[in-house]
């Protein structure tokens, strides 16, 4: 009776292990995990195969404008990237504090649920409209100069992100960084966005209980 | 498609690009216009009248000195302004406060940052700001002088450290103190269930006031027609004629076709001053 009930013990961890790692990141790897300033995060994929998206990210036929397909290059020197890249930022130049993820959509957005480990800067707040823009500039590394301008030799590298490839609200922060002055080298989108997030089971941090 | 797509969105920058600087906007020509087109377009109103001395002599081309830096502006009005300086001081007031922009930006700015500054771990703060309300209601406190107030506010606003209500730009470029300082009491009066009377305003003892009969289809109404004075703001005038700094928009909506926006009144254009009970 205690052999079969080891062997049931046994037979349910060793199942649990196999659909742990049924629905990995990729072959060698079935999480990401880092930390920033102290707090650790972790990415996986939810391990349900027969999940499927509801709600928000299920939709396909947004009204455009304003929610219309965006190109692939947003802008002459900003990288495009996707999940892989989004992680390994995190991993070493988020977490090696030379870099942020941005969330750029409105609060309400971010709320709902947001990549682990990014920090919201909503798209119109770093726009010219914005008298405090320069305080942001400078909580993301620039220094201010003499002459009022800023130097952005030491600014951080941004990541940016919002819902998706019918969002166009990062390509709009995007613009606004460049015209600011901000280096095209030191900017990527994540264009995929929450949708590619969501659509590939990815962890989905919701700000308000998780910090 | 995707040129076409460029192309698209290339033009639609470049469409919100002119919107927003407004490379052509009147503010930037307005040196080199200056007062002569006023001269025509003032005629064309009232192309059978002659025009009387005062006016004529206030439409004289003004020496073309370098301009001073103009104020910047904000969206807010001046009565949202007024009503949340009372309520600092303690006033009720009858008006709910509607949002202040500056001060919405500066509360998500501080959020921004706090968020910021969680992740990366690095201190960052915002540097503490002062908006016309604080500055005003501060030097309220302190006792200061309209002068004071006057200096303090031109200072702040010469250098771009704050945004002021459009109707408190003068016509060289200043920011109208005395405006708001004015619309404090008549709102403290209003709040406390009094009367603003509306003023009469007597032609012969106010420069650049034009009182003419101008002859209708049917009857004749009397004009009235105001020269902007040097250092008149759109809200000093609506002030002078009504006797209420919030009714400038009856004097801006009747002038829309020289006056584009309240805070680019000049010296020597000639403004209609539409009727109250009209």
């Amino acid at each position: 009776m205690k052999a079969l009930g080891l062997a049931m013990v046994l037979t349910t961890a060793i199942a649990g292990m196999a659909v742990a790692q049924d629905v990995r990141i990729t072959t060698f790897r079935d999480s990401s995990t880092f930390v920033l300033n102290g707090k650790s995060f972790t990415i996986d994929r939810i391990q349900d195969r027969d999940n499927v998206l509801t709600g928000e990210f299920a939709r396909t036929s947004r009204q455009c404008p304003p929610f219309c397909i965006q190109p692939m290059i947003v802008a002459e020197g900003v990288a495009t990237v996707g999940e892989l890249e989004v992680m390994d930022f995190l991993e070493t130049t988020a977490s090696g504090g030379r870099g942020l993820l941005i969330d750029s959509r409105l609060p309400e957005w971010f709320a709902s649920g947001t990549i682990p480990g990014a920090v919201n800067v909503p798209f119109m707040t770093l726009e010219a409209e914005n008298r405090f823009r320069d305080d942001i500039l400078v909580a993301l590394g620039a220094q201010p100069q003499e002459d009022g301008s800023l130097d952005f030799a030491e600014a951080m590298d941004l990541m940016l992100f919002c819902n998706g490839p019918w969002c166009g609200q990062s390509p709009r922060a995007i613009e606004a960084l460049v015209e600011a002055g901000y280096p095209a080298g030191k900017l990527s989108y994540y264009r995929g966005g929450m949708q590619a997030w969501s659509q590939l089971g990815l962890s989905v941090m919701i700000p308000s209980t998780e910090g | 498609m995707i040129r076409t797509v460029l192309a698209f969105f290339a033009f639609a920058l470049v469409v919100c690009a002119l919107i927003v600087f407004r490379p052509f906007s009147e503010s930037q020509d307005m040196a080199a216009t200056g007062s002569a087109s006023d001269v025509e377009v003032t005629r064309a109103i009232t192309p059978a009248e002659p025009v009387v001395a005062p006016a004529a002599q206030a439409i004289q081309p003004q020496p073309q000195a370098p301009r001073p830096r103009r104020p910047e502006t904000s969206d807010v009005s001046m009565d949202d302004m007024t009503a949340s300086v009372l309520a600092d001081l303690g006033f009720e007031t009858e008006t709910p406060e509607a949002p202040n922009v500056e001060e919405q930006q500066i509360e998500t700015t501080a959020g921004i940052l706090a968020s910021i500054e969680s992740v990366t771990g690095q201190q960052v703060e915002l540097a503490p700001r002062q908006t016309l309300r604080t500055l005003v209601v501060t030097a309220l406190r302190e006792g200061q002088s309209d002068d004071y107030i006057d200096a303090l506010v031109n200072e702040a606003a010469a250098t771009g450290r704050v945004t002021v209500p459009e109707v408190m730009v003068t016509s060289d470029g200043r920011v109208d103190t005395a405006v708001l300082l004015e619309n404090l009491v008549t709102h403290a009066i209003i709040a406390s269930g009094g009367n603003v009377p509306v003023p009469d305003v007597d032609p012969t003892t106010n420069p650049g006031v034009e009182v003419r009969v101008v002859q209708r289809a049917q009857d004749a109404v009397q004009a009235r027609f105001y020269t902007v004075q040097t250092g008149d703001s759109l809200g000093a005038i609506a002030v002078k004629f009504y006797g209420r700094v919030d009714l400038f928009d009856r004097i801006f909506e009747a002038n829309r076709q020289t006056l584009s926006s309240p805070d680019l009144i000049r010296t020597g254009q000639r403004l209609v001053i539409p009727a109250l009970d009209a």
